[in-house]
């Protein structure tokens, strides 16, 4: 394949502004797919993806379009549009040349369309603009175009509009892409230069690279050179993604597929790493990526002790899928063996929790998030804590610090009154107001992680009747007055379920926990105080009375094998639970400060 | 084997009723009487298509409300099952009747029939908590219900009550018991109100318009129920049933012994040769079926020995007298020492059952919550 006909483009966009249906079309028009099976975001086809409607993972696609006689190949990636994916859309980004930006032509400019928007012109790629769902009757075309070209600086006669449902302006998205989006730059004839841009593990053929050329070419049997892991491979199979893998000879520059070589090990394998040739290397590498910096915490834990390897095979294994979130063992007193994980945000958690329990069949337990903080001591030190367990002694800390961000929230101006008040229960300090229209504004905050982190986005989408949106990014640490909130269950402290908070608020969430605590927990044979405690002082205090009364009161015939598979059934339930000291806590318990609202 | 283990039990179910009470999950559907006569002719078809020949020591016709089906049909159905028994094994024949259904015409059926048994929906005696379980008598036609069956000769009658409502007071419970000890039947149910999945009672409790009593109240009442009963004479013999001596409930022991029964009628379990069956569920599928004389069975189980043994215990323990070692062994094949030792020995430790070595069974404590009980031996 010339250089010149290859193509290679990302879709981005804020969340459920069109990008996989958009791609299904693209798909439909280059017949891609047979209509047999065919279904609605092609692309999605994660089961968790399809059952959440959202895109988790970027999924690459080579497409074959014929114009004027001439063919070009199409890579096309579609990228998710949650924050807490954002890891995903900047490695697609390397791997491109340009992008369509797609922008709901009924919601407009929303804050990760800005976000992405940023990424893209960081990397020098050419941005086509799209307008997307311009059938919808609440569209509007002129406001939302008008906003794109003051806001992102694009110019309108640019902007493409589109229906993605309709079929209409999808041949422009074509013309587009070959007018506008230059061609890779790679030399055919150079020293192979390829990226990892990401990868999967797969049981019989170990680890499946997804690589960029830039420079060279590939061919089955090649010796192939890792940079960073300094070792080497046989090629084994290459092939393009169209979309199911579909082997191929060679590789050459500017095209995007995937690579097979026998690597066996998932430490084998570094995301962004180049993969150059054995026996005519470049010593040269592709800039690769900064691997974000996780921003919440939580201990993931086998239900089953003896999960521990299984868990922590799955969790490898699933990392090379997304080595976003981050991982290391860490030992509880009440969970026993298991992992402190990093992840980008609490979508990203529950994500990589469902994933890890679906993929591998461990039960987990998963321990209260947490951000991280960071702590100056007397002597000077600094001091990173991920985990409310592994704060030093109060004495020794000179400074608690905790993590702030610049927080940017897009939304119709009527409802600024309302996100004042929040963001002031939140500790925000305020420091702007941009108008994006009479209507829209951007108001812009410095918020500590920890207030936002958790349901401050349910919270804004409920106040400003689902209009308003979020983006943010870390700015550093501040001091402030903080507390680590104790939980004793029966008289034992529950590592598992300690907090970090703020003096002023820890009181209300104290009591919060414990009564959240009460519900969670189910009556037991004895009585079990649940209390939250600073320092060894019990600030609040909740009892779980005795169990008094639990008897079906008729089983006769009929009801014998209800009752059976009732009493199994429970029985299960309980081995789901963690046992510390004789009282068996649930996952929900764990979980229960999230939803204290303080 | 003596001549008993050769004797079954026969249930019937007829799942017609006036109308739906708030808390019912039981099989039972609002009365239509062209649709009774039609299940009448399935269940005799069913009836013919046993092909073992049974006999019956225990015969229980419930519901439902049995009672609701007109004169014609009642007379009907107790023809049907009289083919069926024999009236020289015959120990027990129990119908279920609730009051308001129950007129002079129905008892003199009943009265010429084989019938010795009759239980009594009675539930409360308060009229406040019969409306709002929407029940569809009051309190006044249930004791002339009672009356009217002891006039015309019935010496054994059983009365159902309901107690645990929402707000109910123990002295409210108490004017209950003081009533239906007035009445002097020869056996109470009491059983505390449940909150079965997908009941009206159950969403007005899940949305907050009533509120559940707390389980110290529940046990308070339940408490009560117990000494109040014995004084008065009755055997507290299994969780919720009280009896006076030699009227225990032959039928329903056949259950709570794990011995084997034939049921008969939509959603009816039958309990044979060590296989547990069940019915279809949905009263007219049923008749589609037994018209087209397929089969009816929906669901079946063969247990496993483990299993039948859990079974075992978990029932046999619902009797105030529980199992002994030697009967576990009899009817299980397994020691029960060997499968459940160690949770025999934490469950006495925590004073929950009683065990002397010689006869397994629940404290008094150990039966307010004995399902949490029974979960250890699952
Ligand atoms: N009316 C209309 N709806 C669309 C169009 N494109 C996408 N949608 C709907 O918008 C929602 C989000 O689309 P999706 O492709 O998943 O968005 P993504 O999150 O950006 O990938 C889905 O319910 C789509 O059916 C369009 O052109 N017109
Ligand atoms: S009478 Fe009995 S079976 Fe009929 S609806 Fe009421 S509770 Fe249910
Ligand atoms: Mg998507």
């Amino acid at each position: 394949m010339n250089i010149n006909q290859i193509r290679n483009f990302c879709i981005i966009a804020h969340i459920d502004h069109g990008k996989s249906t958009l791609a299904d079309r693209l798909l439909e028009k280059v017949n891609a797919v047979s209509p047999r099976k065919f279904r609605d975001q092609v692309l999605d086809n994660m089961d968790l993806e399809r059952e959440r409607g959202i895109t988790i993972k970027a999924s690459a696609v080579a497409l074959d379009y014929r114009k004027n006689g001439e063919t070009y190949s199409l890579n096309l990636i579609d990228t998710p549009g949650h924050v807490d994916f954002s890891y995903e859309v900047s490695r697609s980004l390397g791997a491109c040349e340009g992008v369509l930006l797609l922008v709901d032509a009924s919601q407009g400019i929303e804050a990760q369309t800005i976000t992405n928007v940023y990424m893209a012109i960081e990397k020098n790629l050419e941005i086509i603009p799209v307008l997307s769902k311009i059938d919808l009757k609440t569209a509007r075309p002129k406001e939302v175009g008008e906003e794109i070209v003051s806001i992102l600086g694009m110019d309108s006669a640019e902007i493409i509009e589109v229906s993605a449902k309709t079929g209409l302006g999808i041949d422009d998205i074509f013309d587009g892409i070959i007018a506008k989006i230059p061609p890779p730059k790679g030399d055919v004839n150079a020293p192979l230069r390829a990226l990892i841009f990401d990868s999967v593990y797969d049981d019989y053929r170990g680890v499946i690279v997804y690589i960029r050329i830039f420079d060279g070419s590939i061919k089955v049997g090649d010796n192939i050179f890792m940079m960073k892991i300094n070792r080497s491979f046989e090629v084994v199979e290459l092939g393009l993604f169209k979309p199911e893998m579909t082997p191929v000879d060679t590789l050459g520059a500017g095209s995007v597929g995937y690579c097979i070589a026998n690597i066996k090990s998932i430490h084998d394998v570094h995301i962004g790493d180049t993969v150059t040739l054995t026996k005519r290397r470049s010593t040269v590498a592709l800039p690769g990526y900064n691997r974000p910096l996780p921003m919440v915490f939580c201990g993931l834990y086998p239900t089953d002790n003896t999960d521990f390897m299984p868990l922590r095979a799955a969790i490898e294994r699933l990392w090379i899928n997304d080595s976003s979130f981050s991982y290391e063992p860490e030992t509880s007193q009440a969970l026993g063996f298991g992992f402190r994980c990093g992840f980008l945000g609490l979508l990203h958690m529950e994500i990589v929790q469902e994933r890890l329990e679906r993929e591998s069949n461990v039960g987990l337990v998963q321990t209260a998030p947490t951000v991280t903080y960071e702590i100056l001591t007397h002597d000077g030190k600094i001091i990173h804590v991920d985990n409310p367990e592994k704060l030093p002694s109060v004495g020794t800390i000179k400074e608690f610090r905790e993590p702030v961000v610049e927080a940017k929230i897009i939304l119709p101006s009527e409802y600024i009154g309302a996100i004042m008040k929040l963001t002031d229960e939140r500790r925000a300090t305020y420091k702007s107001t941009e108008y994006l229209s009479e209507k829209r504004a951007i108001l812009t905050y410095d918020i500590p992680l920890g207030e936002i982190i958790f349901d401050f986005y349910d919270k804004l989408k409920s106040l400003t009747r689902g209009y308003g949106t979020l983006d943010y990014e870390f700015v550093g640490y501040v001091p402030e007055d903080l507390v680590k909130l104790d939980i004793l269950v029966a008289g034992k402290k529950v590592d598992a379920l300690s907090c970090i908070v703020h003096r002023k608020k820890a009181e209300a969430k104290g009591r919060k926990l414990v009564q959240n605590l009460k519900k969670d927990i189910a009556r037991h044979m004895f009585e079990i105080p649940i209390q939250a405690a600073i320092g060894g002082r019990v600030i609040a205090r909740e009892t779980i009375r005795q169990m008094a009364k639990n008897v079906t009161a008729k089983c006769y015939g009929g009801d014998v094998t209800r009752k059976r598979k009732l009493l199994e059934k429970q029985k299960e339930g309980k081995k789901r639970m963690k046992n510390v000291g004789n009282v068996e806590i649930p996952q929900s318990a764990f979980l229960s400060v999230l939803s204290t609202d303080v | 084997m003596s001549i008993h283990d050769h004797l079954h039990s026969l249930y019937i179910h007829i799942p017609f009723c006036t109308s739906k009470c708030i808390y019912c999950d039981f099989n039972s559907i609002t009365i239509k009487s062209d649709i009774v006569d039609e299940y009448l002719l399935a269940i005799e078809s069913e009836f013919q298509s046993i092909n073992k020949e049974y006999f019956f020591k225990t015969v229980y016709i419930g519901g439902g409300t049995p009672t609701v089906l007109n004169e014609t049909q009642l007379s009907k159905l107790l023809d049907i099952v009289s083919k069926y028994i024999d009236k020289s094994k015959l120990k027990e024949y129990t119908i279920e009747a609730n009051p308001g259904t129950l007129n002079d015409e129905r008892i003199f059926i009943l009265k010429n029939s084989l019938v010795n048994r009759v239980s009594i929906g009675i539930q409360s005696f308060n009229n406040n908590y019969l409306k709002l379980l929407e029940r569809i008598h009051t309190a006044n036609e249930a004791k002339d219900t009672f009356f009217n069956l002891r006039e015309n000769g019935f010496k054994n009658i059983n009365i159902d009550l309901i107690y645990g409502y929402p707000g109910q007071t123990l002295n409210e419970w108490k004017m209950d018991l003081m009533e239906s000890s007035r009445l002097d039947p020869e056996h109470v149910s009491a059983y505390c109100l449940s909150y079965e999945q997908g009941t009206p009672l159950t969403k007005m409790i899940d949305s907050g318009i009533f509120r559940r009593l707390e389980e110290e109240e529940e046990l308070k009442l339940y408490e009560y129920t117990k000494d109040f009963l014995c004084n008065k004479g009755y055997l507290h013999y299994e969780i919720s049933n009280f009896a006076k001596p030699g009227k225990k409930c032959k039928h329903n022991i056949v259950y709570w012994n794990n011995e084997e029964y034939i049921g008969i009628g939509a959603g009816a379990f039958s309990f044979v040769d060590g296989k547990r069956y069940c019915n279809i569920k949905n009263v007219s599928e049923y008749i589609s079926t037994a018209q087209s004389k397929k089969n009816l069975i929906c669901f079946s189980e063969t247990l496993s020995q483990k299993k039948r043994a859990s079974e075992i215990l978990i029932m046999s323990l619902r009797m105030t007298s529980g199992i002994s070692k030697i009967e576990f062994f009899k009817r299980s094949g397994l020691d029960l020492l060997g499968l459940f030792g160690k949770q025999i020995n934490d469950l006495a430790k925590a004073g929950l059952i009683n065990f002397d070595d010689e006869r397994i069974k629940l404290t008094r404590k150990g039966m307010s919550v004995a399902d949490s009980v029974m979960m250890e031996f699952v």
